[in-house]
């Protein structure tokens, strides 16, 4: 295998790598500001892709998905946070995982319910269908696209909790809700405001990856384990370390369908098996 | 679980093996009968998790599917006998159980929950790029029937077959239980209360834990094992997540307080599947809802109906 074929699929990897990272860091950042579990996460994602399939069905392009569907998916978040998940704060994460895993099952049966089974594919939005080469690489355009997206979302969301005011009410609630609450402010409206925005970028998430894997009712599930490896490896709360783990199992992912394409899948969990083995608390080592 | 009917044998026991021997002439088929043990015997490593050390399994069908392809290796290539095939597979299962243990209760809370499922999810994986050995999607077919042991009792007469998949189950619920009710047990429920306190009183909660975990794997590989008898045949989705799933929710449906839960649960969720399914193809709706039910109002599942109809629901010990 040529030197260049291994960093074209590197270059690949960073793409599915960023979309992971775009899909986990909502999960993270819900978790590090309320300690809340949410195995509807996945359920986000994949409602998400499935409502670009169906605007790209409507309008013939992937492309307004990008933007509606993680506000369709900002509301499925936030009315399932008001509805169901706030009377689930006080109770074990036990109760709480159980609550979004069943709230994912309803999420899956309702699309399976609309779109049926079958998988079905959404096409590459026309301006990024062609391939951009530089210096003797080529490389689809889309996947440019989606690194450049996910990489100013990344940026944009440090900025937004490292300088800004709301970005501070984040992270004085995630020290310390109480204290923040007798501050003054509010705690529920930033959970609130923390679980649209976990759910937006599930929804990104699933909006960009639906031209690249197509939809199915079970994509949820998947995008499900593959943000817990993302989380076990860099850590629950973590940025840097949820960037660092998205991007080795997403390179990964993409080398190994080059070798071994039926193990694409496997060795993401591999990896995790071989990293936990010797580094039990993860890449970043907080437990 | 609860501290009262801790003994072994008690009238659970006689309960259990009641509602064995009553389960066939009741339902309308032998099949749905065989289902129900089967299930039943996965949901258990989930209630003996959850129910005595507190732990949530989202990858108890790793095991199961492990236990499946293991027993249907044997009996079809290597010619062995149901028994003695069911035992290889369930030792197997704590065999894997007890290495991916290893890695996974080194991780609490929610970690733990996370590595169970990704472990799982790695298991799924792991049958569908080997199609060699397990057939991949297409599954793992032509499993003869074979004579439980010693050439005796050819398992192809459908009530010898349950009679003996409830023997394997009942064995099953009697070993939990004889464990819970063990000095054992009661370290495994003083995790549960309060993991701390117990590593301060000198045990060391990782290897309760591991040992917790590598006996629900060889419970949930048993199962699997009676899954291959019954169909002759291992589906890719033995080894799925959404098994998994079903032996949990079966669990939790069913009460995780007794190992009876997991008997009513799988005979509830079996039963559903059964009339459901024809009528609604998406009737897993219908089970999430009762799960969010059982979650929030019920937490002692079908089995603390009674009780929480006659008093308000106390709480959660392990909160």
């Amino acid at each position: 295998m040529s030197a260049q074929v291994l960093i074209f699929g590197a270059l690949n990897g960073v793409g599915i790598g960023m979309i992971y990272f775009i899909l986990s860091v909502g999960l993270t950042m819900i978790f590090g500001l309320m300690q809340f579990v949410n195995f509807a996460h996945g359920a986000f994602y994949m409602v998400s892709a499935y409502a670009a399939f169906a605007i790209a069905q409507w309008t013939g392009s992937v492309l307004p998905a990008l933007l509606i569907s993680p506000l369709l998916a900002a509301a499925f978040a936030l009315a399932s946070e008001r509805l169901l998940l706030q009377r689930t704060y006080s109770l074990p994460h036990e109760a709480q995982i159980l609550i979004t895993f069943a709230l994912a099952i309803l999420a899956q049966e309702s699309v399976t319910m609309i779109f049926g089974t079958l998988g079905k594919n959404v096409p590459v939005p026309e301006i990024f269908s062609g391939v951009v080469i530089f210096g003797g690489f080529v490389y689809p355009s889309y996947r440019l696209f989606v690194v450049g997206i996910a990489v100013a979302v990344a940026l944009a969301m440090w900025l937004a909790i490292e300088r800004t005011r709301f970005g501070a009410m984040v992270r004085a609630a995630a020290e310390n809700a109480e204290m923040m609450g007798l501050l003054g402010f509010d705690s529920r409206k930033v959970f609130m405001a923390a679980f649209a925005f976990g759910g937006a970028l599930a929804g990104l998430a699933g909006a960009l990856a639906a031209p690249l894997r197509g939809v199915e009712p079970l994509m949820g599930r998947e995008a499900l384990a593959i943000a817990f490896v993302v989380v076990i490896l860099g850590g629950l709360g973590s940025f840097s370390g949820a960037l660092l783990a998205a991007l080795l199992i997403g390179i990964t992912q993409s080398l190994m369908s080059m070798i071994w394409p039926g193990g694409a899948h496997l060795m993401i969990y591999g990896v995790m098996t071989m990293i936990l083995a010797f580094r039990p608390t993860g890449l970043m080592g907080r437990s | 679980m609860t501290t009262e009917g801790l003994r072994f044998p008690n009238g659970t026991t006689v309960v259990i093996a009641v509602f064995l021997i009553a389960l066939p002439c009741i339902l309308p088929s032998l099949t749905l009968a065989s289902e129900i043990l089967v299930l039943a015997t996965g949901a258990l490593s989930c209630t003996l998790l959850l129910g005595s050390v507190g732990l949530l399994s989202f990858g108890q069908g790793l095991y199961f599917g492990l236990g499946a392809y293991v027993s249907a290796i044997l009996i079809r290539d290597f010619e062995m006998s149901a028994l003695a095939a069911t035992i290889a597979a369930s030792l197997a299962g704590c065999l894997l159980a007890a290495a991916a243990g290893l890695l996974i209760v080194r991780r609490q809370g929610v970690y733990f929950v996370m590595l169970t499922l990704a472990f799982a999810q790695m298991g799924f994986f792991l049958a569908l790029a080997f199609p060699r050995l397990t057939g991949g999607e297409n599954g793992f077919g032509n499993v003869p029937r074979t004579a439980i042991a010693f050439g005796q009792f050819a398992l192809s007469n459908p009530l010898l077959l349950y009679v003996f998949l409830a023997i394997l189950s009942f064995a099953a619920f009697a070993l939990v239980q004889r464990i819970v009710a063990s000095p054992f047990g009661s370290v495994l429920n003083s995790i549960r209360y309060n993991e701390s306190r117990s590593e301060a009183l000198g045990y060391d909660a990782r290897r309760f834990k591991l040992a917790a975990v590598t006996m629900a794997g060889g419970i949930a590989a048993l199962a699997g094992a009676m899954n291959t008898l019954m169909l002759n045949f291992v589906p890719l989705s033995a080894i799925d997540v959404e098994t998994s799933e079903r032996l949990l929710i079966a669990s939790l449906i069913g009460g995780v307080g007794s190992p009876l839960g997991a008997l009513i649960g799988a005979s509830v969720l079996s039963a559903m599947s059964d009339f459901l399914s024809p009528i609604w193809p998406r009737w897993s709706m219908v089970v999430a809802l009762l799960l969010i039910v059982t979650v929030l109002f019920l937490r002692d599942g079908l089995l603390g109906l009674g009780g929480v109809l006659r008093r308000q629901g106390k709480e959660m010990p392990n909160g």
